[in-house]
């Protein structure tokens, strides 16, 4: 199924391309996707660059190569703490919001009443601004009286925030499998448990183990619903954001190329399973 | 009588699968799917009642209360309200960052479309290598990719050293950062990504075929490209327009750290309610306003993409 599908893109593709425009739009369109390029990783470069400079500012000019301000990063406790906090809370927001979008995905197999407002309330989260998604957070603990902290307060606002792109990334997985096989147990009389254990699950094992890795990323990067939930134990993000408004700490551009290898190696692993063929 | 095709017993077994995946979907809607939908959705949807749509209801009712250095009271009033949309400074910062916001949206369009376009058109490994590169800065935190601004316009940026060195100025230049400019830069440079990827799934999307035949007919390539390719990659123009909208009116972390005193935007001012005046009343009043208008925003775009179509790509649920 999934073959024939990519077979029919590319025979799509194929079509596509025989418009032909001239050579020189073709050398602009180019030119322009080069320039674009330049500006998405020029800076990000640029940091990585700097994150070397032995300058005790964030910044220009080059005084020489260094690598103490990774030493810097690597023998903060503070630090090492808040990278902690970002990966535990990561990885149980992760369970948590693939788990509950697992278990909504297979109820949206079904039909339902009112199976459209519920997909009104999976997506709030994402249609609001995040910075109203920590506020409301903010009141209702407050008036709760429930302390802002690492594993109460901020892990709610994580799988708040992960909880729809879980659903979303994981749903299509579970509608567009063969349901052949399932059929056929269910056929021989095999009990639901065992329908999901043997069949499903094994099915659409690498879109969970994707969504996961997509949400651990989102919840390691996730910030502005974070400052406003966050107690004593900071995320990651929050330390780096403190360090900016504080001081502009020169350890700043080392800390963010070690965060942006974090967070690109699970989302890229993360890709290369929702890759993967079901079948 | 037509000569069969060569590959007409390609053709046909095409055919028998299709018709093979048409009993199989009939057969879908006949054979129940495993499990109780009621207790399948239990947990997610009873999550996101309590720590989802609860605090916002609260935050609604908080919109009318009272607060004063004694703490927020309950109430029954409209004066956050009209003091929201009737004083001059919130309905000014109000307007401004809808103008900010709509401006990168445009900005947003204008950059991602070609870009999209080129993608759509490669094939095989180069175009999973160009859409993979597009991905990679958007899986790294907004923070950094705002941050990663100050060490570029700032006083010991890059901007002003590679031009100090060049001996064209003489001194670092202040109006580089802290400004609306620097703001747009970094919200487009943030959120770019939400217009080019449904762009680009649009175009994906549309039947060769159709191009084909225009061309058969005679059409020109922009011809083509404006009646047939333009039209149709509208729904990811207007999906790409809603989500760099929706994230540029809420923005605070890019206004925060690049716009200074003439550059924040509304998020900025309803945080400040709450880190800084503790004027919860006010500043709910305020986050509800923002809603509303976001509200607005898609009920009026519902007529042309439903918003569940916005975060889906198009697909169906």
């Amino acid at each position: 199924m999934y073959s024939r599908g990519v077979r029919k893109l590319n025979v799509m593709a194929n079509n596509f391309k025989t418009i032909k425009y001239g050579r020189q739009y073709n050398l602009a369109l180019w030119v322009y996707a080069a320039m674009f390029y330049f500006f998405l990783y020029g800076p990000l470069l640029m940091l990585v660059f700097l994150s070397f400079n032995k300058s005790e500012i964030v910044g220009f000019p080059f005084e020489g190569f260094s690598i103490k301000w990774y030493h810097v990063v690597f023998e903060s406790p503070e630090l090492i703490r808040a990278l902690a906090n970002s990966i535990g809370v990561g990885v149980l927001s992760a369970v948590i919001a693939t788990t509950l979008a697992l278990s909504l995905s297979m109820a949206f197999r079904h039909d339902f009443w009112g199976k459209s407002l519920v997909l009104y309330l999976i997506l709030v989260p994402i249609i609001i601004p995040g910075i109203i998604g920590g506020i409301v957070l903010l009141i209702f603990f407050g008036f709760s009286e429930i302390r802002p902290s690492l594993w109460t307060t901020v892990l709610v606002a994580h799988v708040n925030w992960v909880l729809p792109f879980a659903f979303l990334t994981l749903y299509p997985r579970l509608h567009g499998f063969d349901r052949a096989l399932e059929e056929a147990a269910m056929d021989l009389g095999a009990k639901p448990w065992v329908i999901f254990s043997r069949i499903v699950f094994p099915l659409i094992r690498p879109g969970i183990i994707a969504t996961a890795l997509f949400s651990f990323s989102l919840s390691f990067d996730e910030f502005v619903r974070t400052i406003f939930v966050t107690g004593f134990q900071r995320t990651i993000p929050v330390q780096f954001w403190g360090l900016i408004v504080d001081e502009l700490a020169p350890q700043l551009p080392a800390m963010a190329v070690i965060i942006i290898l974090i967070s690109i190696l699970t989302s890229l692993i993360g890709f290369i399973y929702m890759r993967r063929k079901v079948n | 009588m037509r000569v069969l095709p060569k590959n007409y017993e390609k053709k046909v077994s095409e055919n028998s699968t299709m018709s093979k995946k048409k009993l199989s979907k009939s057969r879908f809607d006949g054979v129940k799917p495993i499990g109780k939908p009621l207790f399948l959705l239990a947990p997610g949807v009873l999550w996101l009642l309590i720590f989802g749509l609860a605090p916002l209801l609260f935050m609604l009712m908080m919109s009318f209360w009272t607060s004063s250095i004694f703490g927020t009271k309950p109430d029954f009033s409209f004066d956050n309200f009209s003091r929201v949309f009737f004083t001059e400074l919130y309905r000014d910062q109000l307007i401004k960052t809808l103008r900010i916001a709509f401006m990168t949206t445009m900005l947003t369009l204008i950059i991602s479309y070609p870009v999209a376009f080129l993608l759509s058109r490669l094939q095989g490994l180069r175009k999973a290598f160009f859409v993979l590169l597009i991905f990679l800065p958007f899986w790294t935190s907004y923070v950094i990719r705002a941050f990663v601004w100050l060490p570029i316009l700032g006083r010991n940026g890059a901007i002003n050293n590679f031009l100090q060195s060049l001996g064209v100025i003489d001194a670092p230049l202040d109006w580089l950062l802290f400004n609306e400019g620097s703001v747009f830069l970094g919200l487009v440079y943030v959120y770019t990504l939400f217009m080019t990827l449904p762009i680009y799934l649009s175009l994906e999307k549309i039947d060769g075929a159709l191009v084909e035949a225009a061309t058969d007919l005679g059409a020109k390539p922009f011809s083509v490209f404006y009646r047939i390719i333009l039209p149709l990659s509208w729904p990811g123009v207007l999906s790409g327009c809603i989500m760099v909208f929706l994230l540029t009116v809420g923005a605070f972390v890019t206004p925060q750290l690049l716009g200074g005193p003439s550059g924040i935007m509304y998020g900025n001012v309803i945080a400040s309610q709450f880190l800084a005046n503790n004027n919860w009343a006010f500043g709910s009043a305020l986050s509800i306003s923002l809603i509303l208008i976001v509200m607005i925003l898609l009920a009026i775009s519902s007529r042309w993409i439903g918003v569940q179509h916005v975060f889906t790509g198009g697909k169906e649920t």
